[in-house]
Formats: C-alpha cells, structure tokens, sequence
C-alpha cells in the first residue's frame, strides 16, 4: 500500500503533468487529444454522477451538452456576450431543462425516465435540424469567431489550439473536483444509498426525489458548460452535436469504468479518449464495436473495471490472515 | 381547404397510426411481460424493412410473400434474441436489460450502415402507384394493404391474447408475475413467446411500410422515439392504451402536419408525453404505477 500523502499527492502530480503538455510539444494531435479526454471527461464524469452514483440511467447528457453549446454560440455571435457568461448560462439553461424532464418523468418511474431522456435527447436533435429561425438548421452556425475570457485583471484571446487545451483541461479539472466532493460528501452517500435501496433510503429521512434532481441539475450543468466551451473550439456548431455518438462514447467509459466508481470512470475516458482515435477505426465501425463491448459487459461484466477491483479488495480484506508463527 | 382535404388526412394518419400501434404493441407487450424496455425494438422494424427490399428488388418476390417472410424471419429472430440475451437477464435489474438491448442496438443500426450506407432505398413494384380513388379521397394501394395488414394483426393479437391458454398466461405475468409463477406458470414460455410476437410485430410493420416510405438504416431510430411517447401516453404495459394512443396520435400526427412544420409534430409527441406525465403518470389507460 502506498502511504496517505503520496495518494494525495498522485492526482495533483498528475494534473501538474497535464498542464505541462503544451510546454514540452506544440504537438497539435497531442493537444486535440487532450481536449477531447477533457471533453469527455466532464460528460462521463456527470453521467458517473447520476447514473453510477444515483441509478438514473440518462441518455440526455448529450441534450444537455448541445443545449450548451448552441446558448453559449447564439450568445456569443448573436449579443456580444463573453464566453464566460455565454458558456455559464448554457450551463444553467441546461440544468433547468434537466430539471423539467427530471421532475416529469421520476415521478412515474426510472424507467420512465429513461424513456424521457432518451425521447429528449432526440428531440433536441430534431429542434436544432428543423427550427431553422433559432439555429440555423442543418448548416449549424459556422465560423465562430475566437472568444476572449475575461478573467479578473486578465482577458484571455483563445486563438492557440494550446489555449483551448488549458481552458478545457483547467474547466475539466474544476468539474471533477466538484464531482469528487459531492461524492466523497454526504450528498455522494445519500445518491449512493438511494440508488442501493430506494425504499430504506427514504425511511433514513432521506427525499430521493430532491438528490435526484441535484445530481441530474449538476451533471447538466457541467456537461452544458462544457458544450458551451467545446463549441468554440470546433469554430461550429450544428445539429451533429446532439450525435448519438457522444451519448454511446460517455456510456461505455462509465460501463468500462465501473459506474459508482470515480477514478475507474477518470480513467476509462482517458483511455477511450485516445484509444479509438490512435487505432483508427472508421466511427460506425467503432459504434458496432462499442456495441458489442456493451453486450458482452451486460453479460459477463456488469461492474466494470472498478466494480472488479472493489470486489478484488472485498474479497482481500475479508481474506483470513495466515496464523503468524 | 375542404373536407375532403381532412378526410384525407385523417386517413393518411390512421394508416400510420395502425403502424405505430404495430411497433408500440410489441414494445408494451415486451415491457408488460419481462418488464424490459426494449431500445433496440426500432431496430427489428428497420430490418423488417431492409429484408422487404431485398426480397421485393433483388429477388423478385410479391407484395404477399414478402409480408409473409419477413414476419416469419422476425419471429425467428425474437426467439433467438430471447434465449441468447434476454433469458440470461431474469430478475437482473433493468438498467443492464436497457443497456443491452442499447448495444444490440448500437450493433444493428451501426451494422447496417456500415454495410448498406445511409442511402435511402424505395420499393417499388407494379402496384406502387395504384391509387384507390373515393370521391374526393385517393389512397394509395400500399396504404391500404399497410392498413388491412395492421388490423390483421390487431385481431391476430386479440385472439392469442384473449383466446388461447398461453395467451392468458402472458397477461397474468403481465398483471402479478409472483403470482402467476405461484399458479405453475412458466415464465420462460412465456417471455420468449412474448419478445418472439413483440419482434414479429416490428417486423411486419417495417414490411408493411417499406413500399410507403423510404427505407434506410436510420429509420429504426426515428419511428422508436414515437413508439416509446405512445407507451407512455397509452400507459407502460397497457397493450390496448397503446393501439388506442398509437392511432389517436397518428391522426393528430397527420393533421397537424398538414398545417404546420415538421419540427412542430414532433415538438408535439413530445410535449404530449412529458404533459401526460405530468397530469395522469399511469398513461391515459393505466392500471396504477408500477415502480
């Protein structure tokens, strides 16, 4: 076992390691990648959180990330607003539609809302294609121009592919903190026992409906910021953001990853960030594959890589110790 | 705009409406039995579909034998999907059973096309543009053999559900399944017989509409976000309150689009669900919540 301070010391190290990327290569494939591990990283990381955590499955994260990315883009190029506060009001805009499906469907059932998030998150792709007057339909909103973020004392011109690095690594660094302090919190423990036993939960004191809602308001909000920020980064953004492709891509990092499990999930997006892309599989070839990975880990493997160590660990503990001489 | 105009449209929408009752039906029965929601159920009418055109441009076959061979295929295939996937997901928790049935969807439509591209395909044969004409109404032939097909199959189902021994036994798993394993019922007959009629259902309904519409590997996805409003609407698990809401909606579907821009059709299936949940969660029919 490796002592306190130096699990303490790893994610820091490792976060110092990320930010250091730019400095050593201006690697423009080595960047892209990192952008999309961070990109991913907060939309898998939100999923964890109201599906590993609180046993909602949702399939409206996507939803939720291209609702960001078209507020943050109108607001933008339309009014003239900072990125900032176009990225943040997608965010909030994001989670108050959360809200509304949420509050809707979890009144019925889970698998209700299941259902919902599902029918929503095509919806959004139908409104963004055919609601030409607002999103400018199939052609999306090209050319968006280089944002500039204005932080206290300091406006920052993101015109360097380098610069979108840090901003979506330093926005996907502030997002898992938030998500590993919720939880490792009592709210994580609250999610994590009405997932378990909703029933014995609710004779605990505790409200599932309000814990749903908070963690399915905070996933959306994160994954609507970062649509907000990616956006920018792309210079587009068109009814393709609402792809199925992003909802399959974040629900097989949370599966391989282990739902429930947040350094499984931190690592499984860091692995299926870079892996697809460095093995250069045509994309609808890589869906029937991640298909097919879902199948067999429905199967065989349903706990995922972090599922499987907290079992290794149980198994472990519970081990007897030898009778020491 | 007279009414024959309407008449027209309200036709056109209960021709659809019967086809979504087709898919919705299956997607009920399948959720009433093995309380499984099955995401991968556009995919099999998508089949369905792509199978017809095979038959029909590349092998030649007729209108009838290709409905004919097609439902007989996805019977097969619900068979072989219950026994190799499903069976092993008794009492598993339905979050896996979603995801596996994502994945199988995932395979399929991805499958499809990786091997047949997004093109979109027409059938057409000799009968494609028969018109029936009925004062001021003309109804395609094909939309009135996808008319009658689907109405054979509401009968077909009628008859199995209400008339035969099996049939009832579905429904008493549907209603209290500890109970109906208490009274000696074999659940395992049952769930396959149920995804087996479910699938053979999508099916037919993408066979039945192949010559109406176009017919691509995307369409499975599309056609289910409608089928999954309509069990809600008409109640998770309520057979009847999805043929009822199936048809209802593919009327309001066809007049309202008549008037209005696509988008808002579909802004209004929605919109009717999540307002359906708000007001009457069990469904327009339901039999009370079932959690």
């Amino acid at each position: 076992m490796m002592p306190g301070w130096l699990r303490a010391l790893l994610p820091l190290l490792g976060v110092a390691g990320l930010f250091a990327v730019p400095r050593v290569t201006g690697n423009e494939y080595v960047l892209a990648l990192g952008v999309s591990f961070a990109m991913f990283s907060v939309l898998s990381g939100g999923l964890n959180l109201v599906y590993g955590y609180t046993g909602l499955l949702s399939f409206a994260q996507v939803g939720f990330f291209g609702i960001g990315g078209y507020t943050a883009a109108l607001l933008v190029t339309e009014r003239g607003w900072p990125l900032e506060a176009g990225a943040a009001c997608g965010g909030a805009l994001a989670a108050l539609v959360g809200l509304v499906i949420g509050y809707s469907s979890l009144r019925l059932s889970r698998h209700a809302f299941a259902i919902v998030s599902l029918s929503f998150a095509l919806l959004c792709m139908i409104v963004a294609r055919d609601w030409v007057s607002l999103t400018r339909g199939a052609m999306g909103i090209p050319g968006l121009p280089v944002p500039v973020l204005h932080l206290p004392g300091w406006s920052w011109r993101l015109s360097r592919p380098a610069d979108f690095y840090y901003l979506l690594m330093g926005f996907a660094v502030i997002a898992q903190t938030v998500i590993y302090l919720v939880v490792t919190s009592r709210l994580g423990r609250a999610m994590r026992a009405i997932k378990l036993n909703e029933a014995l939960a609710q004779s605990q004191g505790i409200s599932p409906l309000s814990y749903k809602l908070l963690a399915l308001a905070l996933s959306a909000f994160l994954a609507g910021v970062v649509g907000g920020l990616f956006v920018f980064y792309l210079t587009i953004v068109d009814p393709s953001i609402f792809d199925f492709y992003y909802t399959e891509t974040m629900l097989i990092m949370v599966i391989i990853g282990g739902p429930g499990s947040f350094w499984g999930v931190l690592g499984a997006s860091a692995v299926l960030a870079a892996l697809p892309d460095l093995l250069r599989f045509t994309t609808d070839l890589r869906m029937v594959l991640y298909g097919a990975v879902l199948i067999a880990a429905m199967l065989v493997f349903p706990g995922g890589v972090g599922g499987w160590l907290r079992r290794r660990g149980l198994r472990r503990w519970r081990r007897p110790h030898p009778a020491t001489p | 705009m007279d009414a024959g105009f309407y008449l027209q449209l309200l036709l056109n929408g209960v021709v659809i409406g019967v086809i979504y009752a087709l898919v919705a039906m299956g997607l009920s029965l399948i959720f009433g039995v093995l309380e499984i929601v099955n995401f991968a159920h556009g995919e099999f009418y998508m089949l369905g579909a792509m199978l017809a055109y095979f038959l029909t441009m590349n092998m030649g076959q007729g209108y009838w034998a290709t409905v004919v061979v097609v439902t007989a295929v996805a019977v097969c295939l619900g068979y072989v999907l219950y026994e190799a996937l499903l069976a092993s997901l008794e009492g598993g928790g339905f979050e896996r059973s979603i995801l596996l049935t994502l994945g199988l969807s995932m395979v399929l439509q991805n499958g499809a096309v990786f091997l047949f591209t997004t093109t979109p395909r027409m059938v057409q044969t000799s009968q494609s543009y028969v018109n029936l004409v009925v004062g001021d109404v003309r109804v395609s032939l094909m939309r009135v053999f996808a008319l009658a097909l689907g109405l054979l199959a509401f009968g077909a189902l009628y008859l199995i559900l209400y008339g035969t021994r099996i049939g009832r036994a579905m429904r008493g798993v549907a209603q209290n399944r500890d109970a109906a394993l208490m009274v000696g019922i074999d659940p395992r007959a049952v769930s396959r017989l149920a995804v087996a009629i479910g699938i053979g259902l999508s099916g037919l309904a993408g066979a039945a509409l192949a010559p109406v519409y176009a017919v691509h590997p995307l369409m499975g996805f599309s056609f289910v976000f409608k089928a999954f409003a309509i069990i809600i609407i008409g109640g998770l698990g309520n057979i009847a309150g999805a043929a009822v809401a199936a048809v209802a909606l593919g009327m309001v579907e066809s007049v309202v689009g008549g008037f209005l821009p696509l988008v808002m059709v579909d802004a209004l299936v929605f919109g009717s669900m999540i307002a359906m949940l708000l007001l009457r969660p069990q469904g327009l029919f339901g039999r009370g919540v079932r959690v």
